[in-house]
């Protein structure tokens, strides 16, 4: 049975390889259409792993309320005192946030300042790929830039650039698994604060570490009660709920390409429909022939059946490396109001789109496999 | 089963389609005996049933009424299933327009039938080379066809339809694109396979050339046997 399977298997990889103009239409076809899925599908997963809280997550962003572009949240820095008073806070880190631009765009450039001995505390998971931490924090205009931000903008250890009007020296280029850190740029507090013209004293944000999962919603509580009655009242919540609350505008613009997704998907399966569909026209007589030979109606479906899961298959892995590739060379980040999702494709985007391009090559094929299968075979060979 | 007995056996075997709402009955109440080893020709005018004939011997179509037996088993109560079995190990089809895969080599288009049966790769080549040197193919193996001749191709076409070793060969018109030369050479062919190697052959045709290299001609009108031209043969 599995050496029968496996003989079909290699004579529909024959049928496709010997004709080759017309299965690589199908396969770049197909590839075009996954390689949509494949960056949609990308896009969704970088926008739930941006927002989507987890067990894990024990950080609280402290935001002036009713603000969100971080050029309009003001903050004393003396709050910090305030909040790490609060039972359940581990570590408290003001953050001044300076950004080229507050609306939806896909050149970005984003500067956090953070006190210079806090940066290993506010972000441990970092790695420096080429300087050093130490040369960072000697020179006061000195920046880590994240590397998906060095790249785009093509700077490297020692180079100066000016951005949103802060000229920074750059000392670093770090790594990390947070997305979000590979596109921006660290430099000192006082210095975005003098540099960005807000001033000494003044922050966007507190970042807050409490000490598990469960302190998250009673110190935000605590510290919005705290300052309610303040010139300058905030806004706490978890680090995600406050990227989807913030990006609003950018989660509905990537929410709403799941219907290219879809699209795409249906695209990819009227195309594969439709070429084995026509194979099967074409090959009425020959199919005849071949149960004349003794290849059952199995043998004739699963015949027709592996040349579209083939295809499909072909055209996924082509489609969805591809996207891999370009993904991976654009370093493509979505910003707003300050903050950046970039766009960064996993295993599991892989495995999704080579899974549906198999899934809709099989479902494709189901109705031309089952319509050459059930042919009578004198009028097949009768046919013109 | 000896020589003398019925190899091919039809008894009351009727053949009725439906053209639209129109029945159409090709054979009617047909009787014939075949003995095995025998080269049998078919011929006919155009609509006489002999085609629809040879289908039904070969189990590529199944009689409305009446019995069917060849070599022993009345493929007429076989499920399509079992007819497909039967016909793989049984039967070689020969066409008149070779119906050959026209993206596989020569090699490739003997091996088509022996790709369903339990052989090893090695065992599975070693039939086909065979079967291609029968037919005095073995240089053009790895030729396309259309790089061959009319004759060539038909030739391919036989040695598809020997290489499973079957004890029927069926033959729609075999010679009926081919020239003179080629149609000589295909009808020697067939003799060969019956007096050396022991087939039963059937075959349609329109030319009384082909037909005179049969041991027997047998001819139909309107779905009925009207006259056979050997005494072995008894056509009721």
């Amino acid at each position: 049975m599995i050496a029968k399977s496996f003989n079909i298997v290699l004579l529909a990889v024959k049928q496709l390889t010997r004709h080759r103009i017309r299965s690589l239409l199908t396969i770049l076809g197909v590839a075009a259409g996954m390689f949509l899925f494949a960056t949609v599908e990308t896009m969704q997963g970088s926008l739930r792993r941006a927002t989507q809280t987890t067990a894990d997550d024990t950080t609280l962003v402290v935001y002036r309320d009713n603000r969100f572009c971080p050029a309009t949240s003001r903050l004393p820095e003396h709050y910090e005192s305030t909040i790490r008073k609060i039972e359940g806070v581990r570590e408290v880190i003001p953050i001044q946030i300076v950004v080229n631009n507050c609306g939806a765009s896909l050149d970005i450039i984003a500067f956090r300042g953070v006190p210079p001995d806090s940066l290993t505390k506010y972000a441990p998971q970092i790695q420096v790929l080429d300087g050093t931490v130490e040369s960072w924090k000697q020179r006061s205009d000195a920046a880590l830039l994240g590397r998906h931000f060095a790249a785009r903008r093509g700077l490297k250890v020692g180079d100066r650039f000016d951005a949103a009007g802060v000229v920074v020296h750059v000392a670093g280029i770090i790594d990390s698994p947070e997305p979000q850190d590979n596109n921006v740029a660290y430099v000192h507090l006082p210095f975005l604060q003098q540099a960005s013209r807000a001033g000494l004293g003044v922050v966007t944000q507190f970042n807050v570490r409490v000490t598990s999962a469960e302190r998250l919603d009673p110190v935000a509580k605590e510290i919005d009660e705290y300052f309610r009655s303040e010139q300058a009242p905030t806004r706490t919540r978890p680090e995600k709920a406050f990227f989807a609350d913030t990006a609003q505008e950018l989660v509905e613009l990537v929410g709403f390409t799941r219907w290219l997704g879809l699209g795409a998907v249906a695209a990819v399966l009227g195309l594969v429909a439709n070429a084995v569909l026509l194979v099967v026209r074409a090959r009425v007589k020959e199919n005849a022939v071949l149960q004349t030979l003794g290849f059952g109606q199995r043998a004739i479906a699963l015949l027709v059946a592996v040349e579209g899961v083939l295809l499909g298959l072909a055209g996924g892995v082509l489609g969805v490396l591809s996207a891999l590739a370009f993904l991976r060379w654009q370093s493509i980040t979505i910003g707003n109001e300050g903050v950046t999702l970039a766009i960064m494709p996993d295993l599991d985007v892989v495995l999704r789109g080579l899974l549906t391009a198999l899934a809709l090559g099989l479902l494709a094929s189901l109705y031309p496999a089952w319509q050459a299968a059930r042919r009578p075979i004198v009028s097949s060979l009768r046919a013109v | 089963m000896s020589s003398y007995e019925s190899f091919i056996r039809c008894r009351g075997v009727t053949k009725t389609y439906h053209k639209g709402n129109t029945p159409v009955t090709p054979l009617s109440a047909l009787d014939l005996d075949v003995p095995r080893g025998t080269f049998l020709a078919l011929m006919g005018p155009s609509g006489s049933g002999k085609t629809t004939l040879l289908n039904l011997i070969a189990g590529i179509d199944s009689p409305t009424s009446g019995s069917l037996h060849v070599g022993g088993v009345d493929i007429a109560k076989l499920k399509r299933g079992q007819l497909t079995k039967w016909r793989a190990s049984h039967v070689g089809y020969i066409f008149q327009l070779y119906h050959l895969v026209p993206i596989l080599s020569a090699f490739e288009n003997v091996e088509l039938p022996l790709l369903l049966a339990p052989l090893s790769r090695k065992e599975r080549h070693r039939q086909v080379q065979v079967a291609l040197e029968l037919v005095g193919l073995g240089d053009r193996s790895d030729h396309r066809p259309s790089e061959l001749s009319g004759g060539q191709e038909q030739r391919v076409a036989i040695a598809r339809a020997i290489v499973a070793n079957p004890a029927l060969l069926v033959a729609d018109e075999p010679t009926g694109d081919l020239d003179r030369e080629s149609a000589t050479q295909i009808l020697n062919l067939l003799r060969e396979l019956v007096r050396e190697h022991g087939k039963t052959i059937v075959m349609v045709t329109h030319d009384p050339r082909a037909a005179a290299a049969a041991d027997t001609v047998l001819h139909l009108e309107k779905g009925r046997l009207v006259e056979a031209a050997d005494l072995n043969m008894q056509a009721a």
